[in-house]
């Protein structure tokens, strides 16, 4: 105890206020004020133990350290008289790593979690390893796909735009990536990642870590883009395609690769498609862009693709369908398995001309306020009904849907989750005159979609509440002949969100329900 | 009276004061390793055999106790000599108790050394008794 010096931070040097120090000298010890560390004990629940004192005597002239070596005796009946025990009143030091011990050690200390009492838990695992077997085996969302010598790549842009080939692809995990590799007519044959090869060289491990089980990746099919970006889709989809130089083109270039996996509800791939688009460059280039993308399916299910889950995420395509005619009570909801195409919106073009616009459209995405819009050009010639008609046709679309789900995940099959579009027709001009017989062209179409926030205030979920879509109609006047008029013609989408301010619940406070005996009183009452 | 009466009446008073005490000397010895087992590290291989030597201790206590005072009372040598026996274990658990066990309190330590004072006591006192008994 008299070594023992906590405030001993300097080597060989002098420590302000630190009585015990042994380098101070005399003089060291005359100039300070007080002791920081006036006492050093052991443990002071022994019953008697060594004390060091350490104090400055400031009436000395010039003030002198006292150090005295007493023994504490602790009064109390439960202060430890002895122990047999040698780690109980000190923290045991560490083993020190030898070749012997190294494996026993990592054994130990490896996991996340350790305890004093190995032994004791390690019971607990070697009961659990067994039943866990199958579970760790199977893939989980996330896990990165594992073939036969690493893992399922997709390469994809990091920090820059170069393509990096260490991105593992994720169970479940719906990607898409778009990079820039480097590759010139020269070097093409000897760089891997542009030759069909390399994307489906190795196996996919069916089950994690289990080699038995591997599921070949097939190629699907292969389209063939040319250099002024024609594709066409090649027939025969099962001969490897590498790149080769011809007529000082490179040509059997990957340009993108889309796989499809197929997974049972078990955790297990059982299936692996690749789809190829394969190009060509020319001398002058000196990078391409490759297109990646992975999608899951599960076995023996229809891809249903979700806008959320269960509300709507923003930048997800609403979700819209039919009711099937001729039910009185509507069993299923139909909708277009294309998800950007369940409701949609007049798409602007360059042109801005409405006739030449092909039927454009546009999906509408969830929480994305729209505006888009084309110019009509109307003539003397054209009749009321046919351009009312054309109109119609431009605004809606061809399949306008009739309900839309309120959430991203409503199932066909409940009908009650689907809201049903209500439609209203306004007038630009008011007309006053019941004889409307000149003209009403439709010219602008607005979706309001009204939706709440729903569910718990830590993770609300959008829920689409109303949809209304309003067309105005406008007065066609007659034009002399031979003259020409423009219209615009618009469309909107526009999201309100109509959710009132949460609420906190508070508990109640509980009360004392205290009732005395009904005779408490006995004798006064 | 002595000439009827062989049984030794001090031996007696000991058996049954140690008798009380020894109830007393248990729950509190028991309490302690609890206090210990919370406040202290006590790991499991320590604190098993001090609950198990408790126990056995317990037992034998019980035993020694019934017996000594049987052949007190009967006057017959055999259950107090198997008694004084005993005693010699008792003794050592004692002693275990005092100085060998995990963590020895002073409140251990008066303890045991009040119970070893009654035993050696009674070791005399029953040394006597049979020695009027043969004779």
């Amino acid at each position: 105890v008299a070594k023992l010096c906590v405030c001993d931070l300097l080597v060989a040097q002098c420590d302000v206020n630190c009585c015990c120090d042994p380098d101070c000298s005399a003089a060291d010890f005359s100039l300070f004020t007080t002791c920081s560390v006036p006492i050093v004990t052991g443990d002071s629940r022994l019953c008697s133990q060594k004390a060091a004192i350490y104090s400055l005597d400031v009436e000395a002239n010039p003030p002198e350290r006292i150090f005295k070596l007493i023994d504490q005796v602790n009064p109390s009946l439960f202060c430890i008289h002895t122990t047999n025990y040698k780690e109980a009143l000190s923290f045991g030091s560490p083993q020190m790593p030898t070749s012997e011990n190294f494996d026993q050690l990592l054994k130990e200390f490896e996991g996340a979690t350790f305890s004093a009492e190995p032994d004791s838990w390690n019971l607990n695992t070697d009961a659990q390893s067994p039943s866990d077997a199958n579970e760790t085996y199977r893939y989980e969302y996330g896990v990165p796909i594992q073939t036969v010598d690493a893992f399922l790549r997709l390469p994809s842009p990091v920090v820059s735009s170069w393509c990096s080939d260490a991105n593992p692809a994720g169970f479940l995990v719906n990607q898409a990536t778009k990079c820039t590799r480097s590759v010139s007519v020269e070097t093409c044959g000897n760089i891997q990642a542009v030759s069909m090869l390399f994307y489906i060289n190795s196996s996919i491990l069916a089950k994690l870590h289990e080699f038995l089980f591997q599921v070949n990746i097939t190629v699907q099919s292969v389209v063939v883009q040319s250099l002024n970006g024609m594709w066409t889709s090649l027939n025969s989809s099962d001969v490897l395609r590498l790149p080769m130089i011809l007529d000082e083109l490179c040509i059997n270039i990957v340009l993108g690769v889309s796989y499809h996996i197929t997974y049972t509800d078990a955790g297990e791939i059982i299936e692996a498609a690749a789809s190829f688009v394969l190009g060509a460059i020319n001398k002058e280039a000196l990078s391409i862009q490759q297109s990646f993308e992975i999608s899951f399916t599960q076995v023996n299910t229809k891809p249903v693709p979700l806008s959320g889950n269960p509300g709507y995420v923003v930048g997800l395509p609403v979700r819209a369908g039919f009711r099937p005619q001729g039910y009185p009570f509507p069993v299923e909801i139909l909708f277009n398995t294309n998800k950007y195409g369940q409701l949609t919106v007049l798409q602007s073009t360059s042109n801005q001309d409405c006739l030449a616009a092909q039927g454009a459209r546009t999906p509408v995405l969830f929480g994305y306020n729209m505006v888009s819009g084309c110019k009509l050009r109307i003539t003397a010639a054209m009749k009321c009904q046919p351009l009312t008609q054309t109109l119609l046709d431009l605004l809606k679309g061809q399949t306008f849907p009739e309900y839309v789900a309120s959430f991203g995940n409503s199932r066909a099959q409940d009908v009650l989750d689907w809201v049903p579009i209500t439609h209203f027709q306004t007038s630009e001009q008011r007309i006053y005159n019941t004889f409307q017989s000149s003209c009403q062209i439709p010219i602008s179409l607005e979706i309001e979609v009204k939706w709440t926030k729903y569910g718990s205030l830590v993770n609300p979920q959008a829920r689409i509440v109303n949809v209304t879509a309003t067309i105005t109609t406008t007065t066609l006047k007659q034009l002399p002949s031979g003259r020409e008029r423009t219209i615009p013609v618009t469309s909107s989408v526009v999201f309100t969100d109509i959710s009132s301010p949460a609420e906190p619940g508070y508990k109640a406070w509980p009360t004392i329900n205290v009732k005395l005996p009904f005779d408490f009183f006995f004798p006064f009452v | 009276n002595s000439s009827y009466q062989l049984s030794s009446v001090p031996l007696q008073i000991l058996f049954y004061i140690n008798g009380i005490y020894y109830i007393f000397y248990f729950l509190a010895t028991l309490a302690m390793i609890v206090y210990k087992s919370e406040v202290f590290s006590y790991p499991d291989d320590f604190l098993a055999p001090d609950l198990a030597l408790l126990f056995i201790m317990a037992i034998l206590e019980v035993l020694r106790l019934y017996l000594g005072s049987k052949g007190n009372l009967t006057e017959e040598e055999a259950p107090l000599g198997l008694s004084l026996v005993m005693t010699v274990g008792s003794v050592i658990l004692s002693v275990y108790f005092l100085v060998w066990q995990t963590y020895v309190l002073k409140a251990d330590v008066i303890l045991n050394a009040l119970l070893l004072f009654t035993y050696g006591l009674e070791s005399v006192l029953k040394v006597g008794a049979i020695a009027a008994f043969v004779s």
